[in-house]
């Protein structure tokens, strides 16, 4: 589909893109707590990024999702900028991670993700939770502890574990060197 | 190249999730340049996050926004190409396209050059070039300083620091680093805070080490 839109530069293409990921994206950015109107609004920037740069899109590094992941928070960093009025810079160029940034083929995008996939679907529900609000929702320990009422030691403990845990499903997978 | 010493897996994650400064992210986007573990990591991370991001419930969007968005596709200016700088290598693409300030003198045997950062940061960012044998005053830091070797070598109670190694210093750690023989060490540093030059000598030279 990115590769329809890259070389045809169709349009069709890239409405069902839109169709699919521009809700799920808005749905992340309301879960980062901005107001609706400036995640609609970020959410067509992040589409629009798509379309602009889709040449540049390798699909055996990355997956579409987590292209649009990196994307969106790039953006959301702009925005924020904007807000404050600091000039915007051009987070653009961070789209696209350097070539060295890159892992390398040993395991394509697809197979990467799906050990992700099976790596976060293998943690326990309380410390996948704990990942989910931390690392993608953006609160502090302190905040998830209020809000869960689990003492901020455990949210510390558990979330070490967690990213230890995902750290070695997935370097056993031949992810890392 | 062996990398010795990495940043700390709350950084990595710091900076997959987009929370780190300006200044501390060009820190670690510059070590995982050479980094394939760091690397490795991060793009599992945002993988994870992509995951959560497609698992989530859909929420309506605005009924016009497709329309907007395919409204705005044909009037799209290129993307910009900006300089890139290149005299320094090992630096992310991104930061080559930032202000470089000129080299300054700032010690026997050591020179200076900001980058200018686009944003407001509680961090500053610079290149530090020091000859080899330069002895670092003996100092620790008011908060976080990030150094990430682009060339060259240093030495401090720490360890052996050299290209891609990424060094942390923070209030509770008080080093002198010895510029390895050998070429000169060029760091990328993101200082937050003062540094703070202990000793006798140290308090005298305070006012004039401009860091």
């Amino acid at each position: 589909m990115v590769v329809l839109v890259a070389e045809r530069r169709d349009r069709a293409a890239f409405a069902r893109l839109f169709d699919y990921y521009a809700p799920r994206v808005h749905a992340y950015l309301l879960r980062l707590r901005l107001d609706p109107v400036a995640a609609d609004e970020i959410t067509q920037e992040v589409m629009t990024t798509l379309w602009q740069k889709a040449a540049l899109f390798d699909r055996s590094k990355s997956s579409v999702a987590t292209w649009l992941f990196r994307i969106a928070r790039n953006r959301r960093i702009d925005a924020h900028r904007r807000e404050r009025e600091e000039p915007p810079i051009d987070g653009a160029i961070l789209d696209i991670p350097d070539p060295a940034q890159m892992p390398d083929d040993k395991v394509n995008a697809a197979q990467r993700d799906l050990m992700v996939r099976s790596a976060l679907d293998l943690l326990p529900a309380e410390q996948l939770e704990l990942v989910r609000l931390a690392f993608f929702e953006g609160f502090s320990h302190s905040e998830i502890a209020d809000m869960t009422g689990v003492p901020l030691g455990t949210v510390k403990s558990r979330l070490r574990l967690a990213f230890s845990r995902l750290r070695r499903a997935l370097d056993d997978g031949g992810l890392d060197r | 190249m062996t990398i010795r010493h990495h940043p700390s897996d709350d950084m990595l994650q710091a900076y997959a999730a987009g929370t780190l400064d300006e200044g501390q992210r060009i820190a670690v986007a510059t070590h995982m340049r050479t980094c394939a573990r760091c690397s490795g990591w991060v793009s599992a991370l945002e993988q994870v996050g992509a995951c959560m991001l497609e698992r989530l419930p859909p929420t309506a969007m605005s009924m016009d926004a497709l329309d907007r968005v395919l409204g705005r596709l044909s009037a799209l200016p290129p993307p910009p190409a900006g300089a890139i700088f290149d005299d320094v290598p090992g630096l992310p693409a991104f930061v080559r396209r930032y202000r470089f300030g000129q080299w300054t003198w700032v010690g026997p045997g050591v020179h200076l050059r900001p980058i200018e950062l686009p944003v407001d940061s509680p961090t500053r960012v610079f290149l530090l070039k020091a000859v080899p044998g330069t002895r670092m005053l003996q100092h620790s830091h008011t908060d976080l300083e990030l150094t990430c070797v682009l060339s060259g070598a240093f030495r401090h109670q720490g360890g052996y620091f050299g290209p891609g190694d990424f060094d942390l210093g923070d209030e509770d750690v008080e080093h002198q680093p010895l510029v390895e023989p050998g070429e000169d060490c060029i760091c990328l540093v993101a200082m937050q805070g003062k540094l703070r030059l202990s000793g006798l000598l140290g308090r005298l030279m305070q006012p004039f080490v401009r860091l």
